[in-house]
């Protein structure tokens, strides 16, 4: 209970973030009642799930300061555990997604223990390692498919259970729902005893040991829970998607566009994540649908795109919170 | 037989990969940065290979000059544009920013050439193979491995023996202290990504004579290059030519193996995997590498 009212509690936020988030809330809980297209729609849809994405990233990236690239591989456990089970057993979206979790939990407990005797760059590098081992994994395994993925089974009416419905305002609300509850987590988690453990340790790893901290275990708490965040947002894209390859769910590029969002929000801070996604999301989108249409322009989207991360890690590495930050500070 | 092929096979493809893992590791040596861009930079050199033989029509092996010039020029051009401006920030900086180096220059070549996989169907080397009793050597392959071994050997000529070279080994080891002989830090990280750019745009030069240019080959030799860099220490050149030969024939000896067995998990898409799960161990139990003394 007192966890719970934690989690509620914006108090210590300044007064223009307490109300740019009831805004922002209201926005969102309306939004589908704004008569917009089915694209924009779809967006806003991605633009909530990498906010979820970015926000467990951001448990061991920004507040644990190791930078982790190997997020896509929980994604494709959450998404194939979901697909695989629903295609096999008939199993629904509401047993087989806390599977997945929980498979994922295992699995980052398994690959943390030998990954965090790893710091910086070879830690970064270690976790792409293994996010490929498992793509070539899946993508050579028969039995879950291979390259070619899996195609969910089409229900002709809604079905709750299995996540299958017509509308995407459903699905919608869905990862609204989640949004939240993975938004209040991590605000109480930001002042939870592992919160704190883990800034420190970003900063001063011997320092932190010399406190008693048990370094090792931290980390891998963090990493864990960012790997159950992931792997709830994979198995709502298989069945929003509806269809997982490798290709889609495992990729490295999703591994980078995870802690891509999240950092150039704004690592560490409870908006950075949400910030970054609504930020590169819609970038990603419309720049793709309006250039990917002209013949002759493929890649210019994500030139832009990666120009921007130059230019942000260039000059500001805390990212646009960073330069709202510095902005405020200079005002007052 | 074919098991002493594929070692042959493999210890070619070795020298090539050590050439690629030089550049890698000089940087990684001196600046403590990982390159992440370090494959974008071997597909840019193959593309310049491609172009220049096709458009010059010279033979490709004529070109590996541009390429390593082209190289050197992206090598310094990066220096000076990105890196010395992330230096200034935390790691994490370090990391994105060749991040998206990368994919800056990745989405370039496939913003300016397309996705379409390109190869090169002229020179004098193409197609032919020389026969040394039961063993077949592709020339291409061949004189890939003969070239990349002498200009791995010029580079480590050069760092031993001139003075530049000892003040960039003197800067890998104590970047302060060298200062304070008057080594002047900033030059020396120019010239680490000068000779960095150089090595992998020669290695991509000789690599397009038998393997294909398309946008995105830079990842997997990017990672080979990493599990190279892992395998022979950090900072450690010789250690990195014998990781490189290590990595390329496990890549070669590796589906022998998987053939004898029929099996989804042993076959040849599983070549770069092994060497991937081989970094990884490496890393976790031996992290100073094979030869290595930074930790």
């Amino acid at each position: 209970m007192e966890k719970l009212k934690d989690a509620l509690d914006f108090r210590d936020f300044s007064r223009a973030e307490q109300i740019g988030l009831i805004i922002f809330s209201i926005f969102l809980f309306i939004f589908p009642w704004l008569g917009s297209g089915s694209f924009v729609k779809a967006v806003m849809i991605q633009f909530l799930l990498f906010s979820l994405f970015g926000m467990g990233w951001n448990t061991i990236g920004g507040y644990g300061g190791q930078v982790e690239l190997g997020k896509a591989q929980y994604v494709g456990i959450g998404a194939y555990t979901v697909a695989l089970t629903m295609v096999w057993w008939k199993i629904p979206f509401w047993v087989s997604m806390p599977m997945g979790v929980l498979l994922a939990v295992g699995y980052s407990f398994m690959i943390g223990y030998p990954l965090f005797r790893l710091k910086g760059h070879y830690f970064a590098i270690a976790t792409i390692c293994t996010s490929l081992v498992l793509q070539d994994i899946f993508a050579n395994w028969k039995l879950v498919g291979a390259a070619k993925g899996i195609e969910l089974p089409i229900h002709d009416h809604p079905d709750f259970l299995y996540m299958q419905f017509k509308s995407d305002t459903y699905y919608y609300y869905f990862i609204m729902v989640l949004f939240y509850v993975a938004l209040f987590y991590m605000n109480w988690f930001r002042r939870s005893k592992l919160g704190y453990q883990l800034r420190m340790i970003k900063d001063d790893e011997d320092a932190a040991e010399s406190l008693g901290i048990d370094i090792r275990w931290c980390k891998i708490k963090a990493y864990t829970i960012a790997s159950a965040f992931v792997a709830v947002g994979g198995g709502f894209m298989a069945v929003y998607n509806l269809y997982i390859d490798p290709a889609s769910v495992m990729d490295l590029d999703l591994s980078i566009k995870i802690a891509l969002m999240a950092m150039l929000g704004g690592a560490g801070s409870l908006w950075g994540p949400i910030i970054g996604a609504a930020f590169l999301v819609p970038l990603d989108r419309f720049l793709g649908s309006w250039l990917g249409g002209h013949k002759g322009l493929i890649g210019l989207d994500f030139m832009i795109y990666s120009m921007l991360i130059m230019v942000v890690s260039a000059y500001q590495p805390r990212g646009i919170w960073g330069i709202i930050e510095q902005f405020r500070r200079k005002g007052s | 037989m074919t098991l002493i092929d594929a070692l042959l096979q493999g210890i070619l493809m070795g020298l090539l990969f050590a050439l690629v893992a030089l550049g890698l590791n000089i940087i990684w040596g001196v600046m403590d940065i990982v390159n992440f861009a370090h494959g974008e930079f071997l597909m840019i050199g193959m593309y310049t290979t491609y172009w220049t033989s096709l458009l010059l029509d010279i033979d490709p092996l004529l070109t590996l000059p541009v390429a390593a010039l082209v190289g050197i020029m992206l090598g310094v051009a990066s220096y000076y544009g990105l890196i010395r401006y992330l230096l200034r920030g935390p790691a994490i900086a370090q990391l994105f920013g060749t991040f998206g180096l990368m994919l800056f220059l990745r989405y370039l070549a496939q913003f300016l050439f397309g996705i379409d996989y390109r190869i090169i169907q002229k020179g004098i080397l193409i197609g032919k193979s020389l026969s040394i009793g039961p063993f077949i050597f592709d020339w291409t392959k061949l004189s890939a491995g003969i070239l990349s071994l002498l200009a791995f050997l010029f580079v480590y000529w050069f760092l031993n023996r001139t003075k530049t070279g000892k003040a960039l080994k003197a800067t890998s080891i104590n970047k302060e202290a060298a200062s304070y002989m008057g080594i002047k830090t900033d030059k020396m990280n120019a010239i680490a990504w000068a000779i960095g750019g150089g090595t992998v745009g020669i290695a991509g030069g000789l690599l397009a004579n038998f393997y294909y240019v398309y946008p995105t080959v830079g990842l997997l030799f990017c990672m080979i290059a990493f599990a190279c860099v892992a395998l022979g220490g950090f900072g450690s050149i010789k250690g990195v030519f014998f990781a490189g030969l290590l990595v390329g024939i496990l890549e070669m000896v590796f589906p022998v193996f998987g053939s004898l067995v029929n099996s989804d998990f042993l076959g040849s898409h599983f070549k770069f995997t092994v060497v991937y799960l081989t970094y990884f161990i490496i890393v976790v139990f031996r992290p100073q590498g094979l030869f290595g003394w930074k930790n």
